[in-house]
């Protein structure tokens, strides 16, 4: 039954996006929303239907697989179409279809005036259909090719307008660099492959430990695995293209980037934590990268002046944090972060797109103020949002945090190092996210008001938008330290071979508690002092550091490193292949023949004089030559 | 040894008349030197025992055919050959290589080959009218007819020319 | 015959070259005819002496034919450099090469 359900969720969202994809001409605009938004929530309820059902099990009876379809069996390898429905999986989907339903109904406002309605659900439901089947797929092989269509999806959407040279230029860019982790991943595959002979999860899973601990292959694996993962994650160092990706439509920003393709790499190291936990090095690596990643986006962050540029490198900080719990093996510390993070993130780029249209695709802080008495349930989002993701204490970002770092703790040294990173970013991430709520809501309007005035939105935007900022002051409540442990006990069936869990000890928890709170809650005071008390203040200190800080606002120029590492130095060899490899080589062998052949024909056209005495200059010539060879011969023979 | 004498002399006659056909710059000259050779080639077709083709040689060839080039000679008025660029020239060496080279061949081939049956007979009939005529009609038949088909085409081809040359010059 | 078959065909052969060398270096299609006649003869020579040499009219008939031939040819021909001569005045061989290339 579940997985017959699983299935239908599949099937859904696909057969909506065919649909609309081969429709002749443009459908009425009800039409589309019907198709588009409605496949998704039914998909929905059939994956809450799922949830209940499991709830109502056991916890051993949680994890069903379904075979549809036996696709290859040979030599020993053998592929099905298959889905592993368990709590990992669902949750995967709850979060997927719920945050995304909510997404898919701001977006039937939101892109109310685009011309293209009927090509942007065609797009995001074809997104949902493989974001589903990467977690829902029974084996490797088929995550791969969600992996894969998800990736194209992400092109499509992020170069949805594709008139735009900088969104087509930024779709590339997503593209190129994700195909560098989808070779990772394949790599990975493979070696699995080849190591334990097949790709199905279950026995995958059951055969890893025959790796053994530590060993050269298990490192091999999980390093490949993980690029894949840092790729389609935005972590360093592949994680230049998601600020760019912003030049997409605001909900696809949210969706795809932010609250679901992103956290496929974190998905995929917790689902392979059977291949982590054979090597532990891998794992402080890809704890360490997380980390790393983290410090460097917030900082980044702090210079933006975009307001969705704000959000993405928040996004590429966040990601880190899950990433970094992964590496650590805080598994379940991480999928609860993942849900918190999809509702607060989600809810703070809708509300930023409330803002967007409201002011007419205006997206810089400069240009706002002053707004929370024009855009109340904006307000109320990004304020929610805000407060989650900056950890202050009962929100929901306090609690997923908080999990991550307690656990790190335990983690030996590579943990206590993250636990540091870890709070220095939360308070850089309560700073750069108030700076962003007090810029943009409090202050003075810019000057000369807002011409026209905001156009407040309807239900459609307003309610996604509310409802994900309730969820964020709330969505923390299921995990509470010393309480309720609602997460780890969903995740426990799946979580069960883990060798020896990450436990936060009660010390290390209450260590974390108050730093975390201190952190959250300095960082909220100094973006008051900074940028909501004083707006001049903020002028005052425009120059202080300003080289540092320029060199902080363009990424550390890691972008410009990739430019002179990899772009230039492809478009010179380009330029060398063109001008002077092809015409001598594969040009000149054709230029080369066909000159060979005018030459000859040339050569012999010469003998056409057109003059009688040539001619007979040519047959007295002829027949002196056979006369020679004639004599020649008959004075041999005899 | 009469035969031998008048041999020399004949072919003497050729060879000299012929250098004045190549070598003549006026045509009217030339036109005469070739009168000379051909009744040279006659003396020598008499030398070889076949008077009915010297005979021919002098009516038809040295008579009817040089009296055409004649008239056209004098219908074209008088004109020395043409000088100027000779777009042969970068040949001219090849040419004479090559006319050495026929020579050459030729003269080997005749010097290294054995000639004919042992003994020829030393007067024939083989040259008299009858014989020629017989052989015309009993084994060449079908050459007979060929050639007068050339004859005829040539006519109809002369009739052909000359009524466009006619046009050209405004006539019907 | 007394004199040796050899020495007619050096003499046809000689005749030959002559011919051949006039055709080569004369401009005047009129003396190029010339020309050519001189190779015809050259041709019968050898036809009648060998004719003489096997003791059979074959060779006599064949230069008989010849010599119709020649004629034949000689009366297109000089048709023909008598037309060119009215359309361009001139008679050059070397100027009539539009069939070149």
């Amino acid at each position: 039954m579940q997985t017959t359900f699983a299935w239908v969720i599949l099937l859904l969202p696909l057969l909506g996006g065919i649909s609309l994809a081969a429709w002749p001409g443009e459908p009425p605009r009800a039409v589309t929303r019907l198709i588009g938004v409605g496949s998704v929530v039914i998909a929905f309820l059939l994956a809450l239907s799922i949830f209940g059902q499991m709830l109502m099990a056991s916890p051993d009876q949680r994890t069903f697989t379904s075979s549809l379809y036996q696709w290859i069996d040979i030599g020993g390898i053998s592929l099905d179409l298959s889905v592993l429905v368990d709590p990992l999986s669902v949750m995967m989907v709850l979060i997927i279809t719920g945050v995304g339903m909510l997404i898919h109904v701001f977006s039937a406002e939101y892109m109310e005036h685009d011309r293209d309605y009927r090509r942007f659900f065609a797009q995001m439901n074809l997104f949902m259909f493989a974001m589903l089947l990467l977690v829902l797929a029974g084996n490797l092989f088929f995550l791969i090719v969600g992996w894969g269509l998800v990736g194209l999806a992400s092109y499509l959407l992020i170069g949805f307008w594709y008139e735009r040279p900088s969104a087509v230029a930024a779709a590339k860019k997503a593209f190129v660099m994700n195909v560098i982790g989808d070779a990772g991943l394949v790599l990975g595959a493979l070696l699995i492959l080849r190591s334990l002979g097949t790709l199905d999860y279950q026995e995958a899973f059951a055969k890893a430990p025959l790796l053994g601990l530590g060993s050269g292959t298990a490192l091999a694996i999980c390093l490949l695995l993980f690029v894949g993962a840092a790729a389609k994650s935005a972590q360093m160092p592949l994680h230049t293209w998601l600020p760019d990706a912003m030049e997409g439509p605001t909900p696809v920003s949210a969706l795809i980037h932010a609250a679901t393709m992103v956290t496929a790499g974190v998905y995929l190291i917790v689902r392979f934590h059977a291949f982590f936990e054979m090597s532990p090095l891998a794992g402080d690596i890809v704890a360490v990268v997380g980390a790393v990643t983290l410090i460097m986006a917030a900082t980044v962050a702090l210079q933006q002046v975009d307001i969705k540029r704000v959000l993405a490198w928040s996004t590429i900080s966040q990601v880190g944090y899950m990433i970094m719990a992964a590496g650590l093996g805080a598994y379940s510390a991480a999928m609860f972060h993942l849900m918190t993070h999809a509702f607060f993130k989600a809810g703070l780029f809708l509300a930023a797109g409330i803002i967007i249209h409201a002011l007419h695709d205006e997206q810089s802080l400069n240009k706002m103020g002053g707004l929370k008495k024009h855009l109340r349930v904006a307000y109320f989002g990004t304020a929610a949002g805000c407060l989650a993701i900056a950890g202050a204490p009962g929100f929901a970002g306090f609690f997923s945090k908080d999990d991550i770092l307690a656990s790190a703790l335990s983690a030996g040294p590579v943990g206590v190092f993250s636990w540091v990173i870890g709070i220095v970013g939360a308070f850089l991430t309560a700073i750069y996210m108030f700076r962003l709520l007090f810029r943009a809501f409090w202050g003075p309007e810019p000057a000369g008001g807002y011409s026209p005035t905001p156009r407040p939105s309807r239900w459609w935007m307003a309610v996604p938008v509310t409802i994900l900022g309730t969820l964020s002051i709330v969505g923390g409540w299921v995990q509470v330290p010393f309480g309720w442990t609602g997460i780890s006990d969903w995740l426990a069936p799946v979580l069960a071979d883990v060798r020896s869990p990450l436990e936060p000890s009660h010390t290390g928890e209450w260590i974390t508690i108050g730093f975390s709170t201190a952190a959250a809650l300095g960082g909220i005071a100094v973006a008051w002092y900074l940028f909501a008390q004083d707006p001049q203040r903020r002028s005052r200190l425009a120059n202080v550091a300003r080289g540092p800080r320029r060199v902080m606002g363009e990424a550390y120029l890691i972008d410009q490193a990739y430019d002179d590492v990899f772009v230039e130095p492809g478009r010179e060899l380009g330029t060398v292949l063109r001008d002077t490899v092809e015409p001598r080589g594969p040009q000149g062998i054709i230029t080369g023949t066909t000159a060979l052949v005018r030459g000859g024909a040339r050569l012999i056209s010469a003998s056409q004089t057109g003059l009688v005495r040539s001619y007979v200059f040519g047959i007295v010539a002829g027949l002196a030559v056979a006369g020679v060879v004639l004599a020649l011969v008959v004075a041999g023979g005899s | 040894m009469a035969e031998q004498i008048t041999f020399a002399i004949a072919a003497l006659g050729t060879v000299s008349f012929a250098i004045g056909v190549v070598f003549f710059k006026d045509a009217f000259r030339a036109a005469v030197s070739l009168i000379g050779t051909l009744l040279s080639v006659a003396l020598l077709f008499i030398v070889l025992m076949a008077p009915f083709v010297a005979a021919i040689q002098v009516i038809v060839y040295a008579s009817a055919i040089v009296v055409l080039f004649l008239f056209v000679i004098a219908y074209l008025g008088e004109r020395d050959e043409v000088s100027g660029p000779d777009r042969l020239d970068p040949l001219a060496v090849f040419g004479w290589l090559a006319l050495f080279g026929v020579g050459a061949f030729g003269t080997i081939a005749v010097l290294t080959s054995q000639f004919g049956p042992d003994s020829t007979p030393t007067t024939t009939q083989i040259g008299a009218p009858t014989s020629i005529g017989n052989a015309f009609l009993d084994q060449h038949i079908i050459a007979f007819e060929a050639t007068s088909l050339i004859l005829l085409v040539a006519a109809v081809g002369a009739v052909l020319l000359a009524k466009r040359a006619v046009q050209l010059e405004g006539g019907r | 015959m007394i004199v040796p078959m050899s020495a007619y065909l050096i003499l046809s052969i000689v005749l030959l070259g002559l011919g051949m060398l006039g055709v080569m270096r004369r401009r005047s299609p009129l003396l190029l005819l010339l020309s050519v006649e001189l190779m015809l003869n050259a041709g019968n020579i050898a036809l009648i002496g060998f004719s003489r040499m096997w003791d059979d009219p074959s060779g006599q008939v064949f230069a008989l034919v010849v010599m119709v031939v020649a004629a034949a040819e000689v009366v297109i021909g000089l048709g023909l450099v008598v037309a060119v001569f009215r359309s361009r005045m001139n008679l050059d061989v070397d100027e009539m090469s539009s069939m070149t290339g």
